[in-house]
């Protein structure tokens, strides 16, 4: 399970907060101007214009990806739970992605 | 030892302000001085030479004129040109150690055996030029305009990028040209034809068929204007206003006159043909719904353009019908190329499915239908052999006033993949470094080319780009704060193959580590954008001769590792690289698996890609390609798409027949030529360069792939 983020979205911030993502063996690929691997992996999953219209992205273990946050909130707390860790949703809480900063630019 | 004045920006701006000032005619008239003997001579005019080119002082340049005195009345030379004492200056310069001072004394020019074999024989750099004198004048332009623009626009190191092929700088014989440009009809409705330096001015046309020599000719002045293609944004729409006074014959008349206008461009003018490209949609796009309308005489019509759908569908639908019938003998027209955005609305929009197997059947008996993939809310010019200009929110908001609309990139610049798979030895770290430094190395080209373009632009309408500098709607026609800078890759299937030991089809971790250096060179461009404040996008290089060029460059200079990867027969020297992001044309693919494969680069490509299907003597049925382009639409990323049959084009009996042949079915002659799709449009394959026809050999054929 793979979450695309950027360093600057405000979803993708709270979603870090909300859960322990390693904890969970969610590999979190943030897209920015450095890495290149992070884009090639977005790239093969074929989700490049997707995460130009809006992050955070989850993508599940069969390929197959999640672009609403609810939706997403909901697999995390899933995972967490039948992993026993702790974790509670929070709801789509974060103000300004609206200005594009939960894009990939 | 000479002299050499420090250069400093004074002296600079001062030589170039009296470059300007001179009128080139009294420049000509200065060199043209051959003599039948002696009688003339006049060392001053050496001197002068000297002090005006270059910084050396004048003690010295009077000193190498004497030299050149006495060495041309002890060889009891008969006679005697300008180009032979300009010749015998640099070896002197050179000899005194002078180098730069010979560098900026340099003589363009074309050695006589060169000349001779030009004349004579055809170049096939550019599919598109046909064998003539107006073409062998454009070569012999081109020539002098590359080794200017190596000596004089570019500095040394990009310079010697470009000849020892790490990189290529497009269209290096038409240095005084952006690349190309994409614009709307609107602007000749509008303004009329009121060009500059015209003999007459023409008002907003009136009738249709006026309409259409107006944007003929504009197209023709911009194709002088431009090193490549010429396209036309949503060319159906914006002629509908003046359909509606004409009937189903009049509106096909009016196709078939636009098509072979722009398809016999190329004889009439006897050098370059336009290379045009019209965009199609059959639904209104959303960004024009609301457009009040330009009809006849330039007036508005009262109409938003979104009330003229059925006429723009007919005329659509009636190009289609010509590309369909093939020109007098039943052969392709090469241009114009029609480019259909398949986009989300085409599929809410009634009888698209009628028009979807229409363009599609024009696909599997022509080949002309390219099919433009606008997902989302993706809207796009598209143009050349696949690049397209994304419409951003400042773009959307000239779509209110379309005669707004024009892009252009201004240069392309190509890098050589492969060769930094030689020189990284299979080094993560050094591949990326270098693939870095070539990136940092075409943006300093394009900032250069930029600055020489400016410095054109500058001398206004008064100077040599005029047409671009014209500001009828108040701004200049090139806007050049708005242009494209583009950067193209060839042969990453080969830079896989050297690094991974497989080619990128063959597994899952080679299309992964492409992706990776396809994503690298994204990035850097976006930070280089970012600091230079130049829009650096990645383009899918067409890379006609470049493919070829960079895998005999490799060949000579990397041979060891170049024999193991580079592509095509060598014995023949058919020899080349795969194009851009490409797999190996030659790899047994479904078509599906090919365009999906390939498909998940493009959207890092940002300034166009595409897929090409090559069908051999293949004919699909209309249904079974319609029933894959919606396919490619919904569940791939592939940006464009377009279907190459091939063809016999007999020059004895004038007939055309399916497939490659030597001989022809019907007349038996050997007197034949084929016919396909060379990088990005249709041409005869005897103007092919080696490198194409290594690659037309190789070519996989889906013959079966569609036939249920």
């Amino acid at each position: 399970m793979t979450l695309f983020t950027t360093d600057d979205c405000v979803l993708c911030a709270q979603l870090k907060t909300q859960f322990d993502l390693a904890a969970m063996d969610v590999q979190v690929e943030v897209l920015g101007n450095n890495d290149a691997g992070a884009l090639a992996h977005l790239a093969w999953h074929g989700l490049v214009e997707k995460a130009r219209k809006g992050l955070p992205i989850l993508v599940l273990d069969d390929s197959s990806a999640l672009h609403e946050f609810g939706h997403i909130e909901s697999q995390l707390l899933d995972r967490a739970a039948s992993r026993g860790i702790a974790a509670k949703r929070h709801g789509k809480q974060a103000a300004g992605c609206e200005a594009g900063s939960c894009t990939l630019q | 030892m000479g002299v050499v004045m420090p250069l400093n920006a004074e002296t600079v701006q001062a030589r170039t302000q009296r470059v300007v000032n001179e009128d080139s005619t009294d420049i000509a008239l200065f060199v043209r001085s051959s003599q039948d003997d002696m009688t003339g001579w006049n060392r001053q005019r050496i001197v002068d030479a000297l002090l005006r080119e270059t910084f050396i002082d004048r003690d010295t340049a009077e000193k190498i004129s004497r030299d050149i005195e006495v060495t041309i009345q002890a060889g009891k030379v008969k006679t005697i040109t300008g180009p032979l004492i300009r010749e015998m200056v640099n070896a002197k310069l050179l000899e005194m150690g002078l180098e730069e001072a010979r560098r900026m004394h340099t003589r363009l020019g074309v050695p006589l055996y060169d000349v001779d074999q030009l004349l004579v024989q055809h170049n096939k750099e550019n599919a598109n030029v046909p064998h003539g004198p107006e073409a062998t004048n454009l070569t012999l332009a081109e020539g002098i305009k590359k080794e200017y623009a190596l000596l004089h626009v570019f500095t040394p190191d990009v310079a010697d990028a470009h000849l020892s092929g790490d990189l290529h700088l497009h269209d290096l014989g038409f240095i005084d040209r952006p690349y190309c440009s994409g614009q709307s009809l609107e602007y000749i409705k509008k303004f009329g034809l009121n060009l500059p330096h015209a003999l007459s001015m023409a008002k907003p046309a009136k009738h249709a068929e006026v309409l259409l020599a107006h944007m003929v000719k504009f197209a023709a002045s911009l194709q002088s204007h431009f090193a490549g293609a010429i396209g036309w944004d949503a060319i159906n729409l914006f002629y509908a206003p003046y359909l509606e006074e004409l009937d189903d014959d009049g509106v096909k008349q009016l196709a078939q006159m636009m098509i072979y206008e722009f398809s016999q461009q190329a004889v009439a003018r006897g050098g370059q043909a336009i290379f045009s490209d019209v965009n199609i949609y059959w639904e209104v796009p959303k960004h024009f719904v609301d457009v009040p309308a330009i009809g006849p005489g330039g007036v508005y019509t009262g109409k938003t353009y979104g009330e003229y759908e059925k006429q723009a569908q007919r005329f659509a639908w009636a190009l289609f019908e010509v590309y369909k019938e093939g020109d007098a003998a039943g052969r392709p027209f090469f241009f114009p190329k029609p480019l259909v955005h398949i986009t989300e609305k085409f599929f809410k929009t009634d009888g698209h499915l009628e028009f979807l197997h229409h363009i599609c059947e024009v696909a599997s008996v022509k080949g002309n239908t390219y099919f433009v993939f606008d997902r989302g809310d993706t809207a796009k010019i598209s143009e050349c052999c696949r690049l397209s200009f994304k419409l951003e929110a400042s773009d959307l908001e000239d779509a209110k006033q379309p005669w707004k609309m024009r892009y252009s990139a201004l240069q392309n610049v190509t890098i050589n993949l492969p060769r930094l798979a030689f020189k990284a030895k299979g080094d993560d770290t050094k591949l990326f470094a270098l693939l870095t430094e070539k990136i940092q190395l075409a943006a300093k080209a394009h900032e250069q080319k930029k600055k020489f373009i400016e410095r054109l632009m500058s001398l206004g309408k008064g100077g040599p780009l005029s047409l671009l500098a014209m500001d009828l709607d108040g701004e200049p026609y090139l806007k050049l704060h708005r242009c494209s800078y583009l950067i193209g890759m060839v042969g990453l299937n080969e830079l896989i193959r050297v690094h991974l030991g497989q080619e990128l089809h063959d597994s899952d971790a080679s299309i992964k580590f492409g992706l990776k250096v396809i994503a690298h060179m994204n990035i850097v461009c976006n930070k280089l954008a970012e600091s230079l404040d130049m829009k650096f996008v990645l383009e899918q290089t067409p890379a006609e001769s470049t493919a070829f060029r960079f895998a005999k460059l490799d060949l000579a200079h990397f041979s060891t590792e170049a024999e193991k990867v580079v592509l095509g027969n060598r014995e023949k020297g058919e020899v080349y690289y795969s194009n851009s992001t490409l797999f190996n044309v030659g790899a047994t693919m479904s078509p599906i698996a090919r365009v999906e494969k390939e498909g998940l680069f493009h959207p890092l490509i940002e300034a166009g890609s595409i897929t090409h299907i090559w069908l051999g003597e293949a004919q699909p049925d209309k249904e079974a390609l319609a029933g894959f382009v919606i396919n490619v639409f919904k569940y791939t990323q592939n940006d464009q798409i377009a279907f190459s049959p091939e063809f016999t084009a007999c020059l004895a009996c004038g007939k055309t027949s399916r497939g490659l042949s030597e001989i022809c079915p019907y007349c038996q002659s050997k007197d034949v030529d084929g016919i396909t799709r060379i990088t990005g449009y249709f041409t005869k394959i005897s103007s092919w360069n080696k490198g194409k026809l290594g690659e037309l050999h190789d070519r996989y054929r889906n013959v079966d792939r569609f036939n249920n």
